[in-house]
């Protein structure tokens, strides 16, 4: 009975009374101001002016780190060979509790570090005859050789001053330091970014591979956190410089900062189940007893139309229910 | 030596250059930049006045 008398005394939309409205005037008024302040701020403020980082920039700028990572992807034992869906199958992805969601989407995208990093490039450019005997040595080796030889120059390397090959200490790490050593060069030649971004049509338009060979090292991560940019720097939400940047993804990076997500492997797969809850509840708003009674308990409505209130204190037929 | 880029570029040079290092605010957990605090003010007093600012009416009507 309650749910009857509420819809009598809710008023017909005719009931209220009217006032003309330019609609087409205010869209126009719009669209020229966004439009001069977007040229204007342009002008005066310009944009973000970084230069980018390619595979080529880091192999020049830090050699040591390049060779170490290529080292990684050939044993198996980098951040994307380890990574699972949708590259591989060596982990289970990002889960939701339970619901292990990326090995549900499957490896979509299958990447072979080995061989679409190290091995493909050497064997698609002229190679030194010394790399050729090296390439025939690693194919002709056992899984296991394979993973000695990478697992043993990595120790090599991490002893080594300042990481570098050309002060590695003499030990078996068989044709591994002659494929490293000739991925530099086409890495510092800027061969391998477009190998890397070779896909076999006209337009090369996919940069997964060039971008998760770089993210491995630790030479990207370093950039951005100068910037700000990392992960637990609330970096979702910035921008290179002094230029502000998506201050509207506030609460998706917030979660981030936060425990239990700070610490969990899964932290994407909760950010986004977590935010997905909140977009539900927003979108179901008007249902939800409590939330939906906010504006009315907060009044603001009021403030809004208080020209209205003032005129009419007492309710009537034209005002709306408080 | 300190060498000028050629006279059209700093013509075309934006006057206020935001392309140095950032500056930012750290508050516990919370760090955010200067921008976007600058930003996120600016919305809130365009929130605001949108409130308070009475709506335009011709003259002579209410």
């Amino acid at each position: 009975m309650k749910r009857g008398r509420t819809r009598e005394q809710t008023p017909d939309s005719h009931a209220f009374p009217t006032r003309p409205y330019d609609l087409v005037k205010e869209a126009v008024i719009a669209v020229i101001a966004v439009t001069l302040l977007t040229f204007g701020l342009a002008a005066v403020f310009s944009s973000p002016d970084e230069k980018p980082v390619t595979v080529a920039t880091w192999s020049q700028a830090d050699p040591a780190d390049f060779t170490a990572t290529a080292v990684t992807e050939l044993g198996g034992t980098s951040a994307t060979a380890q990574y699972g869906p949708p590259y591989n199958t060596a982990a289970d992805g990002q889960k939701l509790g339970p619901l292990p969601l990326q090995t549900w989407a499957g490896v979509k995208h299958p990447i072979d570090t080995a061989n679409d990093f190290v091995l493909q490039p050497l064997r698609q450019t002229p190679e030194p005859a010394a790399v050729t005997a090296a390439l025939a040595r690693w194919n002709a080796a056992s899984a296991d050789q394979q993973t000695k030889w990478t697992g043993a120059y990595s120790d090599a390397l991490g002893k080594a001053p300042n990481g570098d090959p050309a002060k590695v200490a003499a030990g078996d790490y068989g044709p591994v330091p002659v494929l490293t050593a000739r991925l530099l060069q086409l890495g510092q030649s800027g061969t391998l970014d477009a190998q890397l971004l070779a896909e076999g049509h006209y337009f090369q338009t996919d940069y997964t591979r060039a971008l998760l060979f770089l993210a491995d090292g630790s030479y990207l991560q370093d950039q951005a956190r100068t910037q700000h940019l990392g992960g637990d720097q609330w970096g979702m939400m910035n921008e290179t410089g002094n230029y502000p940047g998506q201050a509207w993804l506030w609460l998706y990076t917030f979660w981030y900062q936060v425990q239990p997500y700070k610490s969990s492997t899964n932290a994407d797969a909760l950010v986004w189940g977590t935010m997905a809850l909140l977009s539900a509840l927003l979108l179901l708003l008007p249902f939800i007893p409590g939330l939906r009674d906010i504006p009315r308990l907060t009044r603001v409505y009021k403030l809004i139309w208080r020209d209205w209130y003032r005129d009419h204190p007492t309710p009537n037929p034209g005002t709306a229910r408080t | 030596m300190l060498t000028l880029p050629p006279l059209p570029a700093r013509l075309l040079a934006a006057p206020i250059d935001l392309n140095g290092p950032g500056h930012y605010l750290h508050w516990g957990v919370i760090q955010i930049s200067v921008a976007n605090l600058v930003v996120i003010g600016l919305m809130l007093i365009a929130f605001v006045a949108a409130i308070l600012l009475p709506f335009p009416r011709k003259r002579g009507r209410r």
